[in-house]
């Protein structure tokens, strides 16, 4: 297999889809059930999405880029994830709101960010602090179990590279920060980066002593485009306004003028906890400081801060690192590069992100294309 | 040594291959098995607590639960005690019952409420229960409100 | 009941109780014993000086209670009183001790002005801000504490009352012990980075709780 070195000349067609061919085989597997669905707009949805996902991977083996083209996914997952969400709330119940009597049976869908702060809790106390259903119900398909189910195999298959291709928020801000040409905003302060991982701390530590998800109740952008407690007093008029100026702020303005992937990098909880398994993973990104100059256009391409002076010196990413590839994009030298953890630096990068990006991307089709699919197939039940 | 880690390191890489093809086919059922299987409940303060007693009356019955009580200082839910009527087709015009909580055989509690506008009145006769006057939800522990087939009141404790 | 059987019970009833005391404790604990950065016999001395602030203020808060008559399962208004100035306390203290972490010495300006002399208090408070810390936590009247409280009064003297209460704390604060592992966590400097915002971040929560609880205390006068 050809290695890549400074900007190589696209692979054949004929290499490109033979490479292409088991995740096909896998998209096909994994949207057959839709396919076989009475009426037309699931079939076109899920076919849609299909093709989609096979151009998509198609590209980033001829092309040898994966940043690109993955963002493409990621922005699709990050839009129409709401707009699923909101069309089944309001067809559900009329509203985004939660009332109580949904939070009392137990009909709150529960959300992988729930995950650091239920832990502490669920160990000294036995309970889950959450007004949902552990296990699913004909109202609440959105289970606990299920959802730590599936986050576990996702943190075996990705680690932290979850940000890059299972988060269903982050394509959000993630389409903003592409939108400008080039940043108004350059310099960040680099103690920003540490947030995440005070907001987690002070989540997990709160949550344990009121017996709440505090990042739910209290911090979480998300809430704008998902839903949230009623407004019933001030109390949740003051949370809605904390939930609206961070989804501005955080989400839409800061991306825009940074091209950064700001709420990820500055307030996430759950990506600084996801951090954690980074060194689980079997792939991740290295600088090969032997062909490294530095121009430090990886530190300028990196959405979340994740490569700084010492990485350049270590040779290896902050442990933020989402493995998004827009170093590895970014660098003309070659210098940074995919790598298996364990194996030598620099040969067999690009089986290396080969491999990554057969388990991420075959993650990505199993769990963003059903929610792309999901909401293809409400747009285009106004259609057909 | 070199060779042993990178042999590890490949074999962890096609390993990640093989998750992900076990994943929807195993994996997933057998980790939602095993959060199944931890015993965890949902925290009292959202389920309303154990059930104590069932409460028979005439076409209806009222499932009195476990009192909730404060379990950390910081905890922003006062202790309360959940009831529900159940099943609320089947419920009177107007509910007002006496309602003995902890089963000596005294009532602790008179509660009145008409199932159509949801006004609950709730009159203690024992100390240590608050009274209640309120048509909907004040806080998650003083409320009236219809849950799936049934109408859950809750009483904060003093 | 003889002294060795009460210590016993106070013991026994500590240690189930410790959860509870160290999930409420460990907001202020965990990231104050972070940010020093010591190793685990340092880490152990900041433990011990937390858990000594929180002994005192349960025994002195008993000490207080038994004195002037009261029982320890207040009033709700009074509990809402007590609760309130705990949390105000706490999110000054925690901001003082915040505001006093850095990475290094900074030269305090000759002229006393404000920051300066906000640095230097900040500098002093230092020393005994795990005590204090410990001291209002202890304050609050967690349910166990109450638990305690009231069974400490049925013994018939205070010296029994106080030996109830110091056996009670001691299984509770077996529970604290494992915080000593946070020694780790040292040799990472950005620990002190992520400990200082984490302060920050509790003691806004700790101040909007107080806000909002003493607000309902006048509110309802």
């Amino acid at each position: 297999m050809p290695e890549r070195t400074l900007r190589a000349a696209p692979r054949s067609w004929a290499k490109s889809l033979l490479l292409t061919l088991p995740i096909l085989l896998w998209s096909l597997l994994m949207f057959s059930r839709a396919m076989m669905q009475p009426g037309r707009a699931p079939k076109l949805a899920a076919a849609v999405t299909l093709l989609f996902m096979v151009a998509l991977f198609f590209q980033m083996v001829r092309t040898f880029q994966t940043y690109r083209w993955r963002r493409y996914f990621f922005v699709a997952v990050g839009f129409l994830f709401p707009i699923g969400f909101i069309w089944d709330l309001i067809a559900l119940r009329g509203s985004m709101s939660i009332p109580v009597e949904r939070m009392l049976s137990g009909d709150t869908p529960f959300c992988f960010m729930v995950i650091p702060m239920m832990i502490v809790p669920a160990a000294l106390f036995g309970t889950i602090v959450f007004p949902g259903s552990i296990l699913a119900t004909a109202s609440n398909p959105h289970a606990i179990a299920a959802m730590v189910a599936l986050w576990m195999c996702a943190t075996l298959l990705l680690g932290k590279a979850w940000c890059s291709y299972g988060c269903f928020f982050g394509g959000i801000e993630e389409g903003f920060a592409a939108v400008a040409k080039k940043p108004r905003i350059k310099k960040l302060d680099p103690r920003l980066r540490w947030m995440p991982w005070a907001v987690l701390a002070a989540v997990v530590l709160l949550s344990a002593a009121l017996l709440e998800p505090v990042y739910c109740t209290w911090l979480c952008p998300f809430k704008t485009v998902t839903e949230y407690m009623q407004v019933r007093s001030f109390e949740t008029a003051f949370q809605a306004a904390i939930f609206v100026v961070l989804f501005l702020g955080l989400v839409v303005v800061l991306p825009l003028l940074t091209k950064k992937r700001t709420q990820c990098s500055f307030l996430c909880p759950f990506g600084a906890f996801q951090s954690l398994f980074n060194k689980t993973s079997a792939f991740d990104v290295r600088i090969d400081r032997a062909r490294c100059r530095p121009c430090v256009l990886c530190e300028k391409a990196c959405p979340t801060l994740s490569i700084g002076a010492e990485s350049l010196e270590s040779g290896q990413p902050r442990l933020s690192c989402m493995k998004c590839g827009a170093c590895v994009d970014a660098c003309v030298r070659g210098a940074a590069v995919w790598h298996i953890r364990g194996t030598e630096v620099g040969p067999s990068a690009e089986r290396a992100r080969l491999m990554h990006l057969y388990s991420a991307w075959g993650f990505a089709v199993l769990f963003g294309g059903s929610i792309i699919a999901n909401t293809l197939e409400k747009l285009f039940g106004l259609l057909v | 040594m070199k060779r042993w880690r990178a042999i590890l390191g490949n074999t962890g890489a096609v390993a990640t291959l093989a998750v992900l093809l076990a994943a929807p086919f195993f994996l997933y059922g057998w980790f939602q098995n095993g959060v199944a299987a931890l015993h965890l409940r949902i925290d009292p303060q959202y389920s309303g607590g154990e059930v104590a007693r069932v409460i028979q009356r005439d076409g209806y019955q009222v499932v009195v639960r476990k009192p909730v009580p404060r379990r950390s200082p910081l905890q922003r839910v006062d202790p309360f005690v959940q009831m529900t009527w159940t099943p609320a087709a089947r419920l009177p015009a107007q509910v007002s019952d006496e309602i003995d909580l902890d089963g000596d055989g005294r009532p602790d509690l008179l509660v009145s409420f008409d199932t159509a506008h949801l006004k609950l009145d709730v009159t203690p006769r024992t100390p240590g229960y608050r009274p209640v006057h309120t048509a909907g939800v004040v806080s998650f522990s003083e409320l009236i409100a219809r849950v799936n087939d049934g109408i859950v009141v809750r009483v904060p404790l003093r | 009941m003889p002294a060795g059987g009460l210590a016993t019970e106070a013991l026994l009833l500590g240690i189930s109780s410790g959860p509870v005391c160290l999930a409420s404790c460990s907001p202020v604990l965990l990231p104050v014993l972070a940010a020093e950065r010591k190793s685990v016999s340092g880490t152990g001395a900041l433990l011990a000086q937390f858990l000594g602030g929180r002994l005192a203020g349960y025994l002195g808060f008993a000490c207080l209670a038994w004195l002037l008559g009261l029982s320890l399962n207040l009033e709700p208004r009074a509990r809402i009183l007590v609760y309130g100035l705990c949390d105000a306390g706490l999110a000054a203290l925690l901001s003082a001790y915040a505001f006093g972490l850095r990475a290094a010495p900074e030269k305090s300006c000759e002229h006393g002005c404000p920051a300066s002399r906000a640095r230097r208090f900040s500098d002093r408070y230092h020393t005994f801000a795990p005590v204090s810390l410990g001291f209002v936590s202890g304050l609050t009247l967690c349910p166990p504490f109450v638990a305690a409280g009231v069974r400490a009064a049925e013994t018939s003297s205070l010296p029994l009352a106080l030996l109830f209460f110091a056996f009670f704390f001691v299984g509770t604060s077996v529970w604290f012990l494992p915080s000593v592992s946070l020694a780790v966590v040292q040799r990472f400097a950005a620990v002190a980075v992520v400990a200082r915002f984490t302060l920050f971040l509790l003691a806004a929560w700790y101040g909007y709780a107080a806000v909002i609880i003493l607000g309902r205390y006048f509110l309802h006068a």
